[in-house]
């Protein structure tokens, strides 16, 4: 009884223990990813492969790996096999893997002689070889391009990492170094997580803990299902277009969607989803879940904890062999296009089922690579945010991710990379104007300019660089962003959007300019004084204003 | 020290110390004697004039103890003025100027989506701090090495000035990129400015490290709070001035440290957790090397580890940022890049209000009723069940609490702390004699050593209420609360119910402790916990228990702690320079140590004066720093950071290191001072111990319990018990065993603990 009545203790410390396992990689890793992005996921799982608990910062892309992956080692390398003290590996994008520069960890807790549970973690570590270092290969037409295929194998037993592993990972990294540094962060965090289990298997004994996690599920389930019946019953249906796959840029892709709400369950299914293609966008099936089922929790109770319970209710249908669930040799790298074009596609679904809560298009991450030419070698990996779309009711925010609910605060500031990096970063400013026009405005792209010391190669991942994110209800889409090179004249020349390895010489600068958000509503019905307010936060330019809103006025001295 | 002897030379006349903490509610004083007595006055924080408090703290104070205005040499003062100017967006409009090309760098902002709101499309970005169209640009450059690229253009500057002057905005925050290489620019802008401009403050001068986001902000919120501080602190100075005290007035910092008021006028971000800072010091003063100070209040919770008796530093935090389970999440908040006591703080007091969420799951916080509609046995019209509701039903709490904290006391009444309120909420009672004072001071009429109770520094930034206080508690509302609420739906006792509510807090506040040790690879299980805050005492055994701490010492006078606290601060400042590998590592930290010492009006070089060096510093390559002593040997610094590193993150790793940061901490111990000797009265004996029903389940249900004052606890007692005196109520469970120390402190053991 007691147990039942404080429920949320075990619930907390289940959660704690995912925490802290992402505590330790992120804060131990070497990769530039993880430790500036925090892109790093920790999850404890049961044997059953069942999503128990998830570290509160989990890179929401990657929330369906580590339990997509789960019964893949299981079946490889089957729980009488394991050992106290042993940890696995893969990268395996065909079997609940990401993409070739993501390692996902696996590590048994014994409960009366058995693996009962897993503790797992996730990062993409600093480099795993393919076309690019750091792991970008945006022209890649197979996944042997894309660097080092990793199936499931073991990775370290008590006596510590083993030699062969290792030194087949070390082979396969431009930084061998350093992904050694990821892979031990990521152990650590595997045991640390594993101690808290044990500490929670004495603590409640091996029924009770059990117990209190099945109830956790069941209970998620329930607070799913209500949450889901809020939700008006129907079929709605929606579809978003990729620009290009980098090779062929005369054809655009499509990934489309139905989604029927029916009570308290829903069913997502994306047939009609163009096919699989031998370039970089294409996704794996673990991507295109997390996608899913990020967009349809953003129109429930976000205070849901995301668990095996969570996915109960929640039906993804995803063509085989098609863009959202590639097959071996199709590339995967490039997976974040074709999830952020079903995460769009499910928004605007969704949006039309309950238009109060409505959002347009957005502009999206605008991923890209500098790296030397000769030694000696730097890298740098970052990405621009796009503008979000205009919500019902209010503005789309500027340059920020409303995908997989990222912050800006994984941009990479200026000093930082100007001490490692021969390269001057000659402005980060918004794009006056480039959010989508409407009764509520899109939110704006921003512009970066780097201009290179050194000579240097430019690697970038880009879409919705052709097609605009449209507006609902008679908004505007947003301005279009680009790649760029500024050459030494001073013109600038538009790159293709997805593109690998371009030389830049010393003095030319590399431009980024991201997408602004779609808006919401006819552009003439927007609130005069909106309209004033941003003219003085220059937002927008007289020019835009008139255009766009056909306001000509101003006030005489903004204060 | 506490326990260092009382000065025993001769004074002409005794000189007194006073320690002044204003918190949300009250405002505490503290008047230590140079010959040992302690005076104690609380009264109600002003606060639209916060020194209205303050005077009439000290003159209580100082009346009560005999001692002349003129006789006062020392004030240290802690004040939540900066932390809520910030989060109640109080402070004076900036001005924001910087490098051409990046005056979208603050609207932008680097904020992070946490938790719930990453699945929230209808978040919006934190408002920035300085509004888009009062950033400005001027062209210049400088790069990574402090090279100039291009050269400043100072007619640009004065246009700028001019249409900032024209905007009516005097408060100015200056970050130019790379200024903590050279802070050429940055310094020729901020003279151009000052011409016509009075509030500028520009980064170099506040914190010149590394990374260019956090830097603004930090100078951005100097600019912002800084002429608040400096009016108030001018006008403190002046009333106190005006009631004879001459003694300067010194203000503690975030780490601790003790420094003048001019400087805390120009670097008044750095007073921003001075309060939390002066309650961990008093913890640090219980004597114990080894210490988790555990403070619960009404709403938050906060703990620090103390190792050797010094607790923790960290050199970034956020103000009003956020994060469950005691972590508070970078990107969240505004930073602030300056040392700071490293604290951890959860949403859970006892104030936190239990609820059945839609699943019908029990959970606890982090809504609180606060004092206003408060908890529901205070019957002010709060209806929710709270967790000083559980402990009420549990038998903890007396119902009669509010009338032993209430009642007027009469100068023949022993020593006691009208303190805080069960449930950590400052609530104000009546006082027949002083409509203005209502809250009776107190004495300490002998020898005593102080207790450390909790300060009240009201994150939430929100101005209490003042409702009416109750004379009891009500059992009946409580009942009736946690029945409707709670057990009802549940189907179980009130009993079960309230327990399951005091667990899920215990758990709750557990995650602060886990935060500070576990989660920073340091065992709990050597340390002492103590415990303040007006619920503190109540819970600190369980949460203990948790960790497998065995000792818990809860101080005599909980109420009074960060005043108290105040007064073992040493004046002291920090200085820091991002610099990679510098080729002559002294002659940064020479010049470092020289600017502290001049902000002290100290020389580096006296006897009363130490300087801590540290460095930060990271495997090559990797982007997490952690800051390391530095004695000039690269093999010790290599050896204390894989220490460090190991402690921190479980890993014994080793590979080529840098330095990237330079740090000192310069610390002024004036030899000409007593120190302060707080010992405690042994407590007036009582009418004999009562009893009364208290609920532990260990020994299946309600169970009676004696119910003692400190002064029965000069023999060890086993629990159960339940020790009560007007500062607190201090639960024993059973397994546990409470006696009272020489310096009057409630120590509890864990049976074979």
């Amino acid at each position: 009884m007691s147990d039942a009545l404080t429920a949320e203790v075990l619930r907390n410390a289940l959660v704690v223990a995912a925490e802290e396992a992402s505590i330790v990689v992120v804060r131990s890793a070497y990769s530039t990813f993880v430790v500036e992005g925090s892109d790093a996921s920790a999850a404890i799982l049961d044997a059953d492969a069942r999503l128990i608990a998830q570290s509160m910062a989990t890179t929401l892309m990657n929330s369906m790996a580590l339990k997509v992956a789960l019964p893949e080692l299981l079946k490889d390398l089957p729980a009488p096999t394991m050992r106290p003290g042993d940890v696995f590996v893969l990268n395996d994008a065909y079997r609940g893997g990401v993409h070739t520069n993501d390692l996902l960890v696996y590590r048994p807790v014994f409960v009366e002689g058995e693996p009962r549970y897993f503790t797992a973690t996730m990062i993409h570590v600093s480099d795993l070889g393919g076309l690019s270092a750091g792991g970008m290969a945006p022209l890649a037409t197979d996944i042997f391009l894309e660097g080092l295929q990793l199936p499931p194998v073991r990775l370290a037993t008590e006596r510590g990492v083993e030699p062969a592993v290792e030194a087949i990972l070390r082979a396969n990294s431009r930084t061998p170094d350093k992904v050694m540094g990821d892979v031990r962060a990521l152990i650590a965090g595997t045991a640390v997580a594993a101690t808290r289990l044990a500490a929670l298997v004495t603590e409640y004994g091996p029924a009770g803990l059990a117990r209190g996690i099945d109830d956790y599920l069941d209970y998620t389930e329930a607070r799913t299902r209500a949450s889901l019946a809020d939700l008006p019953d129907g079929r709605h249906t929606a579809s978003y277009l990729i620009d290009d796959d980098g090779l062929d840029l005369g054809v655009s892709h499509t990934v489309r969607v139905a989604v029927t709400v029916d009570g308290t369950a829903v069913t997502l299914d994306f047939a009609g989803t163009g096919p699989q293609v031998p370039a970089a966008i294409n996704s794996s099936a673990s991507q295109a879940l997390a996608a899913a089922v990020f967009a349809v929790r953003c129109f429930l109770d976000p205070t849901i904890p995301m668990n095996d319970g969570c996915l109960r209710p929640i039906d993804v249908r995803l063509p085989p062999g098609s863009l959202l669930d590639a097959r071996s040799p199709y590339p995967c790298g490039g997976r974040f296009v074709p999830i952020y074009a079903a995460m769009e596609a499910i928004f605007q679904a969704l949006s039309d089922a309950v238009p109060g809560r409505a959002i347009a298009a957005s502009g999206i991450l605008q991923p890209f690579s500098i790296a030397a030419c000769d030694a000696p070698y730097w890298i740098h990996l970052s990405y621009d945010f796009g503008g979000v779309g205009a919500r019902q009711g209010k503005d789309g925010p500027d340059a920020t991710g409303v995908h997989f609910g990222i912050g800006r605060n994984s941009v990479p500031q200026v000093e930082p990379v100007e001490s490692r990096c021969p390269l001057v970063v000659e402005s980060v400013e918004l794009i006056p104007d480039s959010g989508g026009p409407g009764r509520h405005r899109g939110g704006l792209g921003s512009r970066t300019v780097i201009r290179f010391l050194a000579g240097a190669h430019v690697t970038t991942r880009g879409d919705r660089l052709r097609n605009p994110p449209p507006g609902r209800a008679g908004g505007l889409p947003g301005r279009l962003g680009g790649f760029f090179r500024r050459r030494l004249d001073g013109s600038l020349e538009r790159l293709d959007s997805k593109v690998n390895n371009v030389r830049f010489a010393a003095g030319e600068a590399f431009v980024v300019e991201t997408t602004g958000g779609g808006g919401i509503g006819p552009p003439g019905t927007r609130a005069h004084e909106a309209v004033l307010d941003d003219l003085d936060a220059g937002k927008i330019t007289p020019a835009g204003a008139a255009a766009d809103y056909g306001v000509t006025t101003h006030r005489a001295t903004p204060n | 020290m506490w326990t260092s002897a009382c000065s025993a030379h001769t004074l002409p006349h005794v000189e007194y110390a006073v320690g002044v903490d204003v918190g949300g509610t009250f405002t505490d004083v503290v008047v230590s004697a140079g010959d040992g007595r302690i005076t104690v006055a609380k009264c109600l924080s002003t606060h639209d004039d916060p020194a209205d408090g303050i005077l009439r703290g000290i003159g209580t104070a100082l009346a009560r103890a005999d001692a002349s205005p003129g006789h006062v040499t020392r004030v240290v003062h802690a004040t939540t003025l900066a932390t809520n100017a910030v989060l109640t967006r109080g402070g004076e409009r900036v001005a924001y100027v910087t490098t051409a090309g990046f005056r979208s760098a603050i609207p932008l902002g680097r904020y992070a989506r946490v938790e719930e709101d990453r699945y929230d499309l209808r978040f919006d970005p934190p408002p920035p701090p300085v509004a888009p169209q009062d950033c400005f640009e001027v062209p210049e450059r400088v790069d990574a090495r402090g090279e100039v690229l291009l050269p400043l253009d100072e007619p640009a500057v004065r246009t700028v000035a001019a249409e900032i002057v024209r905007r009516g905005i005097t408060a100015v925050a200056v970050c130019l990129l790379h200024s903590y290489a050279n802070p050429a620019h940055e310094r020729r802008v901020a003279e151009i400015l000052r011409e016509t401009l009075p509030g500028v403050v520009a980064s170099f001068e506040i914190w010149p490290e590394l990374r260019e986001y956090e830097r603004a902000t930090t100078t951005i919120m100097s600019a912002y709070i800084g002429p608040v501080m400096s009016r108030y602190l001018d006008r403190l100075q002046e009333r106190l001035l005006a009631i004879g005290v001459r003694a300067p007035v010194h203000v503690m910092d975030s780490a601790g440290g003790v420094m003048s008021a001019r400087l805390a006028s120009r670097r008044a971000v750095a007073t921003i957790e001075s309060g939390p800072a002066a309650g961990v010091l008093a913890a640090a003063a219980a004597g114990y090397p080894d210490v988790i100070s555990f403070d619960m209040g009404g709403t938050t919770a906060k703990t620090c580890v103390i190792r050797g008796g010094r607790p923790e530093i960290t050199h970034e935090f956020h103000v009003g940022g956020k994060g469950s389970f005691g972590g508070r999440r970078a990107g969240t908040g505004v930073p602030i890049k300056m040392p700071a006591i490293d604290l951890a703080e959860v949403g859970a007091g006892g104030g936190s209000i239990a609820w059945l969420d839609a699943a019908g799951a029990l959970r606890v916080g982090p809504r609180s009723a606060g004092s206003a509609p408060g908890p529901a046995c205070y019957d002010l019209g709060g209806e929710a069940p709270t967790v000083t509701d559980a402990d009420l039903l549990l038998g903890y709490l007396s119902p009669t609490s509010f009338t032993a904290l209430c009642s007027p006391r009469t100068p023949e009444t022993p020593a006691e702390a009208p303190e805080a309120l069960p449930s950590g909420e400052h609530l104000d009672p009546p006082s027949p004699r002083h409509p203005d004072l209502r809250f009776p001071d107190h004495r300490v009429p002998h020898e005593g050593d102080l207790r450390f109770p909790g300060h009240q520094v009201p994150h939430e930034g929100v101005r209490p209420e003042r409702p009416d206080p109750p004379q009891a508690l009500s059992t009946e509302l409580a009942t009736k609360a946690v029945e409707r609420h709670l057990a009802g739906p549940l189907g179980v006792s009130t009993a079960e119910a309230a327990h399951a509510v005091h667990e899920i807090v215990n758990a709750a506040m557990g995650s602060a402790v886990q935060v500070v040790t576990v989660q920073r690879g340091i065992d709990p299980r050597g340390f002492v916990l103590v415990a303040f805050g007006g619920a503190g005492p109540m819970h600190a055994a369980r949460i203990a228990a948790r960790f497998g701490i065995g000792t818990v010492v809860v101080p005599a006078f909980c109420g009074v702690a960060s005043a108290a606290g105040l007064l073992t601060g040493a004046l002291s400042t920090d200085r820091v320079r991002s610099m990679l590998d510098a080729p002559d590592p002294e002659a940064v930290f020479a010049a470092l140590t020289e600017a502290a010492a001049a902000d002290l009006g100290v020389s580096p070089g006296a006897p009363s004066v130490t300087v801590t060096r540290t460095a930060d510093v990271r495997f090559t390559g990797q982007a997490h720093d952690l800051t390391v002593p530095w004695t000039g040997s690269p093999a010790d610094l290599a050896e204390h950071f894989h220490a460090r590193y190991r402690e921190v993150y479980g890993i014994a790793q080793r590979g080529p290191i840098e330095t990237v940061g330079y740090r000192v901490r310069v610390t002024h111990h004036p030899g000409d001072r007593a120190a302060a000797v707080f010992r405690a009265d042994p407590p007036a004996p009582t009418a004999g111990p009562a009893s009364r029903p208290a609920y532990f389940p260990e020994l299946g249900g309600y169970t009676e319990v004696p119910v003692l004052t400190r002064s029965d606890l000069a023999v060890p007692v086993e629990g159960p018990a339940v020790v009560e005196d007007p500062e607190s109520t201090i639960v024993v469970p059973p397994g546990w065993h409470a006696t009272r120390s020489g310096d009057g402190a409630v120590v509890m053991r864990r049976a074979g603990g």
